[in-house]
C-alpha cells in the first residue's frame, strides 16, 4: 500500500472522527398538528452518548420526571380550556456538533417539537443555533453555560433563551469568593502580609465554555481590581484525559488554589492526578456541572477539601423555600431512575416546567407566541433558588438569575466519597469553609 | 521545582503515554507487516481490554496487573474471529473495503460496548495506588514504574518470539514475501490470524496499562488513540516494530512538549505536525524500506 492512500485515508477517518461539523439547510417549515389532538411536543436536546453522556442522561431522565409530574397533575391548558399532555421527544447530540447539528434538524422537521429544551455543551450547542434562528423554535438552553448562546450577532437568537446562570457569572463569583473567603483562610492560617496576592491557577477546557470562564475570572480580577494574581493559565482539549504536564508547569507556578473549567469526566481526573500522581495539594476550585454524583464517586478521597460552585447538588440543598421542592425532585427521580439528578438536570426538569408555563400563558403552541410568552414570564421558582424567587428572562439577553453556592467536600472513608457541605454565602452555609491539614499554600520563591 | 525538574518530569510523563501508543502501534504494524490491512478499528481493541480489565477487577477484586494476561488472551479470541470472519472474506478485494470494514467495525464495538457496560466513564484505583518512587531527583508514581517495566517485558517477549520461535519466524518470513512463504510451505492463512490475535492481544495490554493508570475510560476512548497509532507507523516505518517503538517514545514527548510549549489542545494536533514532516523529509518513515 503507497503511502498517500494510507495518509490519505489516516486524515480523512481522523476528520471524522475528531471534528467535523456539517450545516444542514432548512427546509419548509410545517405547522405543527400536536397541540389540536391533546399534545404539546417537548423535544429535549442531551447528550445520551459521547463524552457528555453522564450529563446527558441526566438532563433527559429529569426531563421525564418533570413531563410526568406535569402530566399527572392534569397536563397544560390551552386557550380554548382545553388540557394538553406533554410529549418527550429525545434528540442525542452525540457529544459533537455534527450530533447536536442532526439531532436539532430532525426534532424540528422531523418530529416537529412545539419547543426545545436542553443543551449541554456551549460547543456543541452554538454549531446548531442556525438552524434555531432559521425554524424559529423557542429553545430554553439548560446547560450550556457560555454568553455566546444568546449574546452572539452573526445570527437570530430571540427564539433562545438561557436557563442556567453563564460563564460570566458563576466565574465572577467564584472568583469572589477567593478574593474574600480563600483570602481569609490563608490569612487566619499563615499570618500573611495584608497586601500579599493570592496566587491563582487556572486550568480550562479550550473550548467557548472554558475560555468563558477564564475571560471571566480575568475580568472579576481587572474590574474590581483584585489582589489576585493569574500565575498559571493552561488550556486542554475537550475529552482530554491525561492533564499531568499541565499540573506540573501549574505546580512549578506555585499556586494557592487552582480553578478548574472542566466537565466532570476531566475535573475527577485533573484533581486525582494532580494530588496523587503531581503532589498538588491545593484547593481546586470547581465549575457548577461537576456537582454530579459520578463526580463524587470518580473523585474519592482526593477530593478531600475542593470546591464546588453550586446551585443544585445530588446530596446536599439549602435550608429554606427550594429545600422541600429539591427533596421531592430527588426523591421522585431516584424512585424511577435508582439513581439522584445532577445540577443539568435539574435545569432541565425546570425547564419543561418553563416551556409549558409558557405554552399555557400563550395559550397556544404557536411558535411567535409562546416565544413572547417567554419574554414576558414571571413564574415562581421550582427547585432551584432564583433571584427574587421568581423564574424571568433579562430583557437583553433573555438569562435567567440564579442564587449561587460554594460547596466544600469532605472525605466520609464508610462509602469511599466525598460529600458536600455549603460554606458561603453566610445565609445559606451549614459549614465554615477550612483549608485542610495537607494543604500547601503558594510561593513567590 | 526548578526548570530541569520540570522538564525531567514531563519527559517522564512522555515516557508513560508512549508506552501505551507503543503497544497499540506495534500491535497494529504486526498485523500490517502480515496482512498489509489497514483496520482503523484498532483502537477499539484498547477499550476492550480496558472494559475486560475493569470488569474482572470489580467482579473478583484482583490485581488488575495480573488481569493483563487474561485481557490479552480474550483479545487474541476476539481478533481471531475478526480475522476469520470479517477482514479475511475482503483479503486482496482493495483498500477501500478494509477501510468501510474497519470503520464499521468501529460503530459496532463503541455501541456494544456501550449495550453492555454503558457509556458513561468510569475508572479504576490500582492497588498502589499513591505510592510514590524516587527516580532521581523526581518522585513518581510507583504504577507509572511497573507500566514502564510491562511495556518493556511485553516488548522483549515478542522480540523473542518473533526471533525465537517456529511461528514467529514464519511470521516474519510472511511479512517479507507473502508468496514466497506460501511457495516453502508456511500456511499463511494460519499466520494471518495468530498475528491478527497477537496484535489485538498487545492493543489489549495497552488498555489494561490504561486503566490501572487511573485514566478514565468509556466506549470512544479508542478512536483518538488509534488514529495516533497510523501516525506513529507512518513516522516509524510501515511493518517496522522497532520503528513503532521509537515512533511510539517520540509520540509521547512530542505530545507533552506541545502541551508545554504551544498548549494543551496541540496535544493531539501535533501527531499530524509530526506526520507531515516525516512524510516530507523522510517518506518512508525512521526505520522503513524503499517500496514497502
Amino acid at each position: 500500500m503507497k503511502y498517500s492512500t494510507l495518509v490519505i485515508a489516516v486524515l480523512l477517518v481522523a476528520a471524522a472522527l475528531i471534528a467535523g461539523c456539517s450545516q444542514q439547510q432548512a427546509t419548509t417549515q410545517q405547522p405543527s398538528a400536536a397541540s389540536s389532538q391533546g399534545i404539546i411536543k417537548v423535544g429535549v436536546i442531551a447528550s445520551l452518548t459521547g463524552p457528555a453522556s453522564n450529563v446527558g442522561n441526566s438532563m433527559w431522565q429529569s426531563a421525564q420526571v418533570a413531563a410526568d409530574k406535569i402530566n399527572s397533575d392534569g397536563g397544560v391548558t390551552l386557550k380554548d380550556g382545553s388540557k394538553a399532555q406533554i410529549k418527550l421527544i429525545v434528540g442525542d447530540d452525540e457529544s459533537t456538533q455534527q450530533g447536536g447539528q442532526t439531532a436539532a434538524t430532525k426534532l424540528i422537521t422531523d418530529d416537529k417539537v412545539d419547543i426545545l429544551v436542553g443543551g449541554y455543551s456551549s460547543a456543541v450547542t452554538s454549531a446548531y443555533e442556525q438552524t434555531i434562528a432559521e425554524y424559529k423554535v423557542p429553545y430554553i438552553v439548560t446547560g450550556a453555560s457560555s454568553p455566546i448562546i444568546t449574546h452572539r450577532t452573526d445570527i437570530d437568537t430571540s427564539y433562545i433563551f438561557h436557563h442556567c446562570p453563564t460563564t460570566d457569572s458563576y466565574g465572577q463569583y467564584t472568583t469572589t469568593f477567593i478574593d474574600q473567603v480563600l483570602r481569609s483562610a490563608l490569612d487566619k492560617k499563615f499570618s500573611f502580609a495584608a497586601d500579599r496576592p493570592i496566587r491563582l491557577a487556572l486550568l480550562y477546557q479550550d473550548t467557548a465554555f472554558g475560555k468563558g470562564v477564564q475571560t471571566a475570572v480575568n475580568n472579576t480580577i481587572t474590574n474590581n481590581k483584585l489582589n489576585i494574581q493569574l500565575v498559571a493559565q493552561q488550556s486542554f482539549k475537550m475529552g482530554e484525559s491525561d492533564f499531568r504536564t499541565q499540573l506540573t508547569l501549574i505546580k512549578a507556578a506555585n499556586p494557592d488554589a487552582v480553578y478548574l473549567a472542566a466537565f466532570p469526566n476531566e475535573g475527577a481526573p485533573i484533581i486525582t492526578q494532580a494530588r496523587r500522581d503531581i503532589g498538588l495539594n491545593t484547593i481546586f476550585l470547581n465549575v457548577e456541572n461537576n456537582d454530579n454524583a459520578q463526580f463524587y464517586k470518580d473523585l474519592g478521597q482526593y477530593g478531600e477539601g475542593a470546591i464546588i460552585e453550586s446551585r443544585f447538588s445530588p446530596y446536599v440543598a439549602p435550608t429554606g423555600a427550594v429545600a422541600d421542592a429539591q427533596s421531592t425532585f430527588k426523591q421522585s427521580y431516584f424512585t424511577k431512575f435508582r439513581t439522584y439528578p445532577d445540577m443539568m438536570g435539574a435545569s432541565t426538569y425546570e425547564g419543561v416546567f418553563i416551556g409549558a408555563q409558557a405554552i399555557g400563558n400563550a395559550g397556544t403552541t404557536d411558535k411567535t407566541a409562546v416565544r413572547q410568552a417567554l419574554v414576558a414570564l414571571k413564574m415562581p421558582q421550582v427547585i432551584e433558588a432564583m433571584k427574587d424567587k421568581t423564574i424571568s428572562f433579562s430583557p437583553d439577553y433573555r438569562e435567567s438569575s440564579f442564587d449561587l453556592w460554594m460547596e466544600q467536600l469532605s472525605y466520609n472513608a464508610t462509602i469511599g466519597e466525598t460529600r458536600p457541605a455549603i460554606v458561603w454565602p453566610d445565609n445559606l452555609k451549614t459549614s465554615d469553609f477550612t483549608l485542610p491539614s495537607w494543604y500547601v499554600a503558594g510561593s513567590s520563591s | 521545582m526548578d526548570t530541569l525538574g520540570i522538564f525531567l518530569q514531563i519527559i517522564f510523563w512522555g515516557l508513560y503515554a508512549g508506552c501505551i501508543y507503543i503497544l497499540l502501534a506495534t500491535g497494529l504494524n504486526l498485523i500490517f507487516g502480515v496482512m498489509k490491512i489497514v483496520n482503523f478499528a484498532h483502537g477499539e481493541f484498547l477499550m476492550i481490554g480496558a472494559y475486560i480489565t475493569a470488569t474482572v477487577f470489580f467482579l473478583t477484586g484482583i490485581n488488575p496487573y495480573l488481569i493483563i494476561l487474561l485481557s490479552m488472551l480474550a483479545l487474541i479470541g476476539i481478533g481471531a474471529v475478526i480475522e476469520r470472519f470479517c477482514f479475511r472474506p475482503i483479503l486482496g478485494t482493495g483498500k477501500l473495503n478494509e477501510i468501510f470494514l474497519s470503520i464499521g467495525l468501529i460503530y459496532i464495538f463503541q455501541n456494544g460496548a456501550a449495550m453492555i457496560w454503558g457509556d458513561s466513564w468510569q475508572s479504576v484505583k490500582s492497588p498502589y495506588d499513591g505510592i510514590t518512587v524516587p527516580v532521581g531527583s523526581l518522585s513518581v508514581p510507583l504504577d507509572y514504574i511497573l507500566i514502564m517495566l510491562f511495556t518493556a517485558v511485553i516488548l522483549c517477549g515478542l522480540y523473542l518470539f518473533l526471533k525465537k520461535t517456529t511461528i514467529g519466524m514464519q511470521m516474519r518470513a510472511t511479512s517479507q514475501n507473502r508468496k514466497g512463504a506460501m511457495l516453502v510451505g508456511i500456511n499463511v492463512e494460519r499466520i494471518d490470524i495468530i498475528s491478527f490475535g497477537l496484535g489485538c492481544a498487545l492493543a489489549a495490554a495497552g488498555g489494561t496499562l490504561w486503566v490501572v493508570s487511573g485514566q478514565v475510560f468509556n466506549p470512544y476512548m479508542g478512536s483518538i488513540p488509534a488514529v495516533k497509532a497510523f501516525a506513529i507507523i507512518i513516522l516509524g516505518g510501515l511493518g517496522s516494530i522497532p520503528g513503532a517503538i521509537i515512533g511510539g517514545l517520540l509520540m509521547g514527548l512530542a505530545e507533552n512538549g506541545a502541551a508545554v510549549l504551544l498548549g494543551g489542545i496541540w496535544k493531539d494536533a501535533i501527531s499530524f505536525v509530526i506526520l507531515i514532516v516525516a512524510l516530507v523529509v523522510r517518506p518512508t518513515g525512521l526505520f522503513g524500506e524503499k517500496g514497502e
